[in-house]
């Protein structure tokens, strides 16, 4: 290695650091001050450390946010659960059976993904409350459901478009319905896409405030809402909106660690053969 | 089996037109044509995977597909196998899971399907594999596997979609035996298709010939052998191919020759009658490079040709000439004495020869 070489890597390797230091440096601050007293986070700076270390606002948190985890925990878990499914199926027939129109109607499909949450708002809560279904997690499971049908739709057309006819072909001749070929060769053939595509849907529906903040209300509100709550109005509780927020964090943050190397290899599958 | 009037039309792309074939019981037909001609439209069809625009399809007496009388059974109803060029196999299934699928989808008992596997299995010699995944296996091993998913519930029919073009020559030549001794021993009736004449002409009780999606002839292969229909089967069915020159009858004397521009050939006296149907005056001579025998010297009613190039392949020599512009194989014994750059007399076997009509490309004689 020459020395035009090693100071380049050098000089690259400061800047890396810097930025990990700067990218870090909110969730440093965000735990530290977690585990402050009330009167210490006034007296220190956010990135100091807790001259005396208390579990007490994490306490405080769990205590706000125990239930609105477990709700937003149930709608999160059923609408990735069936967005991922619907997904699936849309995406199997989009992309192994032609019929007539279906261009289009993906088209369809794919416009959904583009439409903002604002602009289904008042028509949502109108529809819902005629359903019966205002202030009802399964409004929520609804919603994002179906909000993430396109999303999903879109990854798994791509994916199966990967997956060579002549297999469904070969299914076929050998006797296998549409629903049997599902089970049996497409669904096996898809866990990495399932494991991508329930880790997109997990996170944004989880992190979601607005239709959680529209449709439910009272002591059905999920955790986003309740964490945002906590600031309260005329003084803010930093350490306990700190440790929420990182109650708030912990599940994605599992996800991500547990299903990680799974996304690595759903990302990158398709990209290379074999 | 039956094929009358088969058409099938990819937006303005005629794949298939007009496709008339009879199948036997047990026969092993093979559907042969250049890329692009229709031959796998037509077996798609027949598995049912594709419906055609128009025409029939029966098995015995049962249509299975009718467009016109909106009649159209399933692949699943239909009870063919069909083998794929990639194989089809399952990736996250074992090769007993393969071979025991279509098993399974029809509900037989568990040990019912272990004994059939297991039999299959040893009647392809793939035993020892059953607990891999395709992945593990190499071409040939794969090729057998996919043939033991297709045999193991005893179909009426095979399809069989250029089975062996993913395979390398050797082994290709080795699976080709195998097939022919399968279906032998089997004696399921077969459609087979391949761009391959070499695979064609050996495998094959019938062999028909797709050009465009038209079909241009169908005969067993010793038939299609010696007497070609016209220019495009003589042109496709033997390696090297079917020598053609382009020229024109001319009468002198009473006799019949054909003018090749710079030669003339003198046809025999029976050809007369046959070849005087010719639209016009220009017609093609067709002989095969292994009815031939080269002279160094004039010789009478022989064409001379400009030697080009020798080939020397062991038992044989291709010896490659011009006749005017057109090129000429001629298959001689190595020991010929001949020179690259020399003149050389080509001498016809009059029995062997075929003359075309230059216009339609049908045979004449």
């Amino acid at each position: 290695m020459n020395t035009r070489v090693v100071v380049t890597r050098i000089v690259l390797y400061i800047l890396l650091i810097f930025f990990v230091f700067v990218f870090l440096l909110p969730f440093w601050a965000c735990i530290v001050t977690s585990l402050k007293t009330d009167a210490d986070v006034f007296t220190t700076t956010p990135i100091e450390l807790p001259p005396s270390p208390t579990m007490a606002p994490w306490m405080r948190a769990l205590n706000a946010l125990g239930r609105p985890l477990e709700i937003s925990f149930a709608f999160t878990a059923f609408a990735t659960i069936f967005s991922c499914l619907i997904g699936s199926i849309n995406g199997y027939v989009f992309s192994k059976m032609k019929f007539r129109g279906s261009n289009i109607l993906f088209l369809f499909f794919s416009i959904g993904i583009f439409i903002p949450y604002q602009c289904v708002l008042i028509p949502l809560v109108l529809t819902m409350a005629r359903l019966g279904l205002y202030n009802n997690v399964v409004a929520l499971i609804l919603t994002h459901t179906v909000y993430g049908i396109p999303i999903c739709t879109l990854l798994f057309r791509n994916f199966y478009k990967e997956v060579p006819n002549s297999l469904v072909m070969a299914a076929k001749t050998e006797g296998a319905g549409t629903w049997r070929i599902y089970r049996s060769i497409i669904l096996p053939l898809s866990v990495s896409m399932f494991v991508v595509a329930a880790v997109l849907q997990f996170t944004s529906i989880w992190n979601d405030f607005l239709f959680g903040l529209v449709l439910l209300s009272g002591s059905n509100l999920p955790a986003s809402v309740v964490l945002a709550n906590l600031k309260g109005t005329t003084t803010v509780s930093w350490n306990t909106l700190m440790a929420g927020s990182v109650w708030f964090a912990l599940p994605v943050v599992i996800v991500y660690l547990v299903l990680g190397r799974y996304l690595i290899r759903g990302y990158m599958a398709g990209a290379v053969k074999g | 089996m039956i094929i009358k009037n088969l058409t099938k039309k990819y937006g303005e792309v005629q794949a298939v037109k007009d496709l008339n074939l009879n199948i036997e019981d047990k026969e092993f037909v093979v559907l042969l044509g250049p890329s692009g001609c229709g031959k796998t439209t037509a077996l798609l069809c027949i598995a049912g995977l594709l419906i055609p625009d128009k025409g029939e399809i029966r098995f015995d007496d049962k249509v299975v597909t009718n467009p016109e009388r909106g009649v159209y059974l399933r692949p699943q109803e239909r009870g063919v196998a069909m083998v794929f060029q990639d194989y089809a196999l399952y990736p996250h299934m074992t090769v007993f899971k393969n071979i025991a699928f279509p098993l399974e989808v029809r509900g037989i008992s568990k040990s019912e399907i272990e004994k059939k596997v297991k039999k299959t299995a040893e009647l392809l010699g793939i035993s020892q594999l059953l607990g891999r995944k395709p992945k593990q296996l190499s071409g040939g091993q794969r090729q057998r596997v996919a043939l033991g998913r297709a045999i193991v519930r005893e179909p009426k029919i095979f399809l069989m979609d250029e089975p062996l073009a993913n395979l390398d020559a050797k082994l290709r030549v080795f699976m080709r035996v195998e097939l022919k001794k399968l279906h032998q021993r089997l004696g399921t009736t077969t459609v087979y298709v391949t761009h391959d004449q070499v695979e064609a002409m050996s495998l094959g009780d019938n062999v028909a010939v797709l050009k465009d999606g038209v079909l241009q002839q169908v005969s067993t292969p010793a038939e299609l052998y010696e007497t070609p229909k016209n220019t495009f089967v003589a042109g496709f069915i033997g390696s090297p191919p079917m020598n053609m020159l382009e020229g024109n009858l001319v009468e002198k004397d009473g006799q019949l020759m054909i003018d090749l521009g710079g030669n003339t050939f003198e046809l025999p006296p029976q050809m007369r009658e046959s070849v005087k149907q010719a639209e016009g005056s220009s017609v093609t001579l067709g002989f095969r490079p292994e009815h031939t025998t080269l002279a160094g010297k004039r010789k009478e009613n022989a064409i001379e040709a400009k030697v080009e190039m020798i080939e020397a392949i062991g038992r044989e020599a291709h010896v490659h000439l011009t006749v005017g512009n057109y090129p000429v194989v001629a298959v001689t014994s190595p020991a010929e004495d001949l020179t690259v750059g020399k003149i050389a007399w080509i001498v016809l076997e009059k029995e062997k020869i075929h003359v075309f009509d230059g216009k339609s490309g049908k045979i004449l004689a």
